[in-house]
């Protein structure tokens, strides 16, 4: 088998289970667009034949999503921001240097993110209530940041422990400053690993749904996630509107989407290997 | 590195001794016009709202918040913001079932000498009761629905049956019409909401005071007579799974577009369920949409019959209404209670099909059959016990598990002793 | 691993980690102690509206440690945990290899996939899974009945444990595989191609060169993720709740976040709650400590 047909082979092979992985993401948006005389139907429809925007206009009708995307957003790029600057200096103090108190740091983040979040709510609703912050950007914030921080530290501090030192070093003997080759030679090749962290930050912060119910109790600091969820409910007089609830878990996934595409050159392309390996 | 931890610590320890200190104290009421209300899920229809905000407004001159929480997470952000005298909501609708376990914490007001002024004994005794500590008044009745039959017609009439006195009889209907693809009734294993009906028709009851302390009585002769002829209703006349708890039943009523028969000869479901039921056809307004038009030579509706006649006494959902202690807006929110149970708004929720809190009101449900329906067996229905414990033993799903042990066939008088232990460990909270 | 030893500028360390300090310490510290505080106190609703919560000390725990069900549970959760992140581990693996030997479009197309399948909201993700395996209009069940011989319409995946938790893990799995082959995917980036090259001149294997060169320089990645998996799968909760609200409420049906969530929040003893969850706490630190300690090791080297 030369090269050239084993790359074709796995090429195939690659497409088939892209196709088998983004079938469940296909049928939400084949069923937003559907009728939900056919949803309601028993044999399933695979493609959008008679097409309507009508459970978009549905969703769309009472306004509140452009509220909730603001706050989501809001919300999201103050943890992705926060989260990778904390977690980025951090990560080069624990993996660049040698001090004491740095293994009980290691440890302590280590073990803050395996304690069970179902039964902190109380705890914290106390807590960001006694200083004002419900229903506020902020105080969510900073319960997000803190879950996400640890994780982050870690994640990037693989990526830091992977950049010999020396590159550093050699860089340092060619004349540059030390915060010169950093920039130079060691932030590039953190590129993937900070895309990486920040693109968990932020599908954390979009979707996290328990502790936002909690600490943003009013409906005008409603995040996307519940509102999400207000179409899923059904209430005691009203059945749920399958084709709203896809419409509108289409809208939540499009920014995330849109996002993704914009740091997909920067997660995936040879760009930033290339610019190193070159 | 020593003073830097006594450091730290020395600040955890002061931002315990603030948070300590935000822990519920009875609040006194500074007078504010401006007011929460939470409704539960969308129930209370926008009309309803608006007229609550507006009268509001004349009558107190300040602002009314309606804010809706869903079922499923209210409980949480009711114990969190309840206690919390600077975020909780003034008024709160909640369950009825979860009345007993927040007014025995004292989440409530007691408003006892506001009763009378509120409708007094023209209130629906059972959510008037279950809202009572100690004799005192903290929950009130908002609105109820109730549980009854709907059945195909057409299907019954084929089989030669008609519309049964007893519940024997109607066992003996339902397993009849049971075939491969029709349940002869259709209920799931885990449905407890509705599987009860068949235990306080035999006497039965879930718990009962015994001095100061509650006992679950699943064991009780009467009960276990009740989840028998359930088990056997169950494996008799229907198809539904047996994890299957309160779903949406109507589903399997009407014609399935596929097979163009239905799924279900006769189901159980709370009043409003009839919007849902009918022949299916596309929506004139808006063809993208099906809509079922009752039609009365097909459907049908009776209320589900006692063991020796009469009518068998169901689960009564809907409802109750207080004021929370924390608020510091007590005065006002006594004025939003006198709007609630005003002449017009009580009428205002008959005219949508929510059973009025105020009975005197209950004519304004209409007269057709689906108002008989749900007057006829309101006026027999039950609640779950009002032990102060019961919201925790719903949350945790003991019932669905036994309810679904009693039908998938096991062994009811065992089971009945093991979840008996289970929940007197939970109901006295 | 190459570290800068210390020397005069001992202060940049401690500066560089103030901020994670901070925001560990302001999220997470309350929660944390009255966590801790929590689990040895008689709290329930009643002490949420003010009544004082008794020290009960370690009874709690006592009572949780002779409980069979919580062991059921535990037992339950580890079996599903290791299963569901060992496999999700390996597909993550594979498919970070397999965007190595492809060519770039068939690497874009399975990545464009794969980030979208990350994308979707967890509700809705759910939504739709619970869809797809509907007893009556799943498309599993349509698909499969239409093989010969297979009579699977109607057939209850949530009905029982066994299909219950294996529709459970499946959909964790597609969840979490993205981010795990994109962490290795980016960490194979930083594996440099003239190693490569050159140890393919010197006639190594394509096995030999993963495991010689590729593996020990993304073996701090794979750790982390490795762990993080393991983690998360033990308290998986969203998932779970909405497949149960789906199918069975029953505790037959729980893991331990669920198990969590119904002790505090459904049945209000946030007492019991607190201790499980330092149990949780516990049996993930038993779980990972191997882990923890070549972590550590490797760190000191």
């Amino acid at each position: 088998m030369t090269a050239r047909t084993r790359r074709g082979l796995f090429s195939a092979l690659a497409i088939i289970v892209a196709l088998a992985w983004v079938f469940p993401v296909y049928w939400m948006v084949n069923s937003a667009f559907l009728p939900n005389i056919i949803l309601q139907s028993f044999i399933p429809t695979f493609f959008p034949v008679k097409a309507t925007l009508s459970n978009f206009t549905g969703a769309l009708a009472d306004g509140s999503f452009f509220s909730a995307l603001g706050m989501s957003v809001a919300i999201t790029l103050t943890v992705v921001v926060f989260c990778l600057l904390f977690a980025f200096l951090a990560a080069i103090a624990i993996s660049r240097f040698r001090f004491r108190g740095r293994r009980s740091f290691v440890i302590a983040v280590l073990i803050v993110q395996m304690l069970p979040a179902e039964g902190l709510f109380i705890a914290q609703y106390k807590m960001v209530a006694s200083v004002g912050l419900l229903d506020s950007v902020l105080g969510v914030s900073v319960i997000y940041i803190a879950a996400v921080v640890p994780f982050t530290i870690w994640m990037l501090r693989g990526f830091v422990a992977g950049i010999p030192a020396d590159l550093e070093e050699a860089a340092m003997v060619d004349g540059l400053s030390r915060f010169g080759a950093f920039m130079r030679i060691t932030f590039p090749l953190l590129a993937p690993g900070l895309v990486a962290s920040g693109v968990y930050a932020f599908l954390q912060a979009w979707n996290e749904f328990t502790v936002a119910l909690v600490l943003l109790p009013s409906e005008a600091a409603q995040t996307l996630p519940l509102w999400l969820r207000g179409f899923v409910q059904a209430s005691a007089t009203r059945e749920t509107d399958w084709g709203q609830v896809m419409a509108a878990s289409t809208l939540v996934a499009v920014p995330v989407i849109i996002f993704f595409l914009i740091v997909q050159g920067r997660l995936t392309s040879g760009l930033v290997a290339g610019a190193v390996k070159g | 590195m020593m003073k830097r931890k006594l450091g730290l610590v020395a600040a955890a320890t002061a931002a315990l001794v603030v948070l300590a200190g935000c822990s519920a104290t009875p609040p006194a009421d500074e007078g504010g016009k401006d007011i929460t209300l939470w409704v539960m899920g969308g129930d209370t229809p926008d009309a309803l709202r608006d007229y609550l905000k507006t009268e509001y407004a004349s009558a107190t001159g300040g602002t009314l918040t309606i804010e809706q929480q869903d079922w499923s997470d209210a409980l949480s952000k009711l114990t969190t913001a309840l206690p919390d005298p600077e975020n909780t909501p003034d008024v709160v609708e909640i369950g009825n079932t979860w009345s007993p376990t927040f007014t025995s914490v004292g989440a409530f007001s007691d408003i006892t000498d506001l009763v009378p002024e509120l409708g007094g004994d023209k209130l629906l005794p059972s959510f008037v009761e279950i809202g009572k500590v100690d004799g005192a008044n903290y929950a009130l009745p908002y609105y109820f629905g109730s549980r009854y039959m709907f059945y195909r017609k057409d299907v019954w009439a084929a089989a030669g049956l008609e519309v049964p006195t007893t519940l024997s009889e109607f066992s003996a209907a339902a397993a009849k019409l049971k075939t491969d693809t029709q349940s002869g009734f259709y209920i799931g294993g885990e449905d407890w909401r509705n599987g009860i009906s068949w235990i306080f028709a035999n006497g039965g009851d879930l718990a009962k005071k015994d001095g100061d302390t509650w006992k679950s009585t699943l064991s009780d002769p009467k009960t276990i007579a009740g989840l028998e002829q359930l088990q056997a209703l169950y494996a008799d006349a229907s198809l539904a799974p047996v994890t299957e708890a309160d779903s949406t039943p109507w589903v399997n009523i009407n014609n399935n577009a596929a097979t163009g028969a239905p799924e279900a000869a006769t189901i159980i479901a709370p009043g409003w369920a009839h919007w849902s039921i009918g022949d299916l056809a596309p929506d004139p307004k808006d063809d993208t949409k099906t809509i079922a038009t009752w039609n009365d030579n097909v459907f049908g509706t009776f209320v589900l019959p006692g063991v020796d006649g009469g009518a068998a006494p169901v689960f009564a959902g809907g409802s109750n209404i207080a004021i929370s202690a924390a608020s510091k807006n007590q005065s006002a929110s006594r004025e939003l209670m006198k709007i609630i149970f005003s002449a017009d708004y009580q009428k205002m929720l008959g005219q949508n099909g929510l059973g009025p809190a105020n009975l005197d009101y209950a004519d304004s449900l209409g007269d057709d059959q689906f108002a008989k329906a749900l007057v006829a067996s309101a006026a027999d229905s039950k609640l779950t016990p009002a032990a102060p414990g019961w919201a925790a033993v719903e949350g945790s799903g003991l019932l669905e598990e036994f309810f679904g042990k009693v039908n998938g066939g096991g062994d009811i008088k065992a089971l009945a002793a093991e979840y008996d232990t289970k929940i007197d460990a939970l109901i006295n909270g | 691993m190459s570290t800068i030893a210390p020397r005069r500028g001992i202060r940049a360390p401690y500066v560089l980690i103030v901020p994670a300090v901070v925001i560990l310490l302001a999220g997470m510290g309350y929660p944390l102690i009255w966590q801790f505080v929590t689990s040895m106190q008689e709290y329930g609703l009643a002490q949420q509206f003010g009544k004082p919560a008794p020290f009960v000390g370690f009874d709690n725990f006592v009572t949780l440690a002779t409980d069979p069900v919580l062991w059921t549970v535990v037992a339950r959760s580890l079996a599903f945990c290791v299963l569901t992140a060992a496999v999700t581990l390996a597909v993550g693996t594979l498919l970070a290899l397999l965007m190595t030997v492809v060519t770039k479009t068939a690497r874009l197309i399975l990545q464009i996939a794969l980030l979208l399948a990350w994308s979707m909201p967890v509700v809705a993700a759910m939504t739709v899974w619970i869809w797809l395996f509907d007893r009556r209009r799943g498309v599993v069940n349509y698909l499969l009945d239409m093989i010969p011989g297979v009579e699977m319409n109607r057939f209850d995946w949530l009905s029982t444990p066994l299909t219950f938790f294996a529709v459970a893990s499946i959909i964790v799995i597609w969840m979490s595989v993205p981010f795990v082959a994109f962490s290795i995917y980016a960490g194979l980036t930083q594996v440099s191609d003239e190693v490569l090259e050159a140890a393919q001149l010197d006639g190594a294997t394509g096995f030999q060169r993963f495991r010689h060169i590729i593996a020990p320089l993304i073996r701090p990645v794979i750790a982390i993720v490795l762990l993080l998996q393991l983690i998360w799968d033990l308290r998986v909760f969203t998932q779970i709740t909405m497949l149960q609200d789906a199918g069975s409420k029953s505790g037959d049906y729980d893991l331990l976040g669920t198990y969590i969530y119904k002790l505090g929040t459904s049945s209000q003893d946030f007492g019991m709650a607190s201790a499980v969850s330092i149990l949780v706490l516990a049996i993930t630190i038993a779980l990972s400590w191997f882990y923890i300690r070549s972590l550590l090791k490797e760190d000191e080297a």
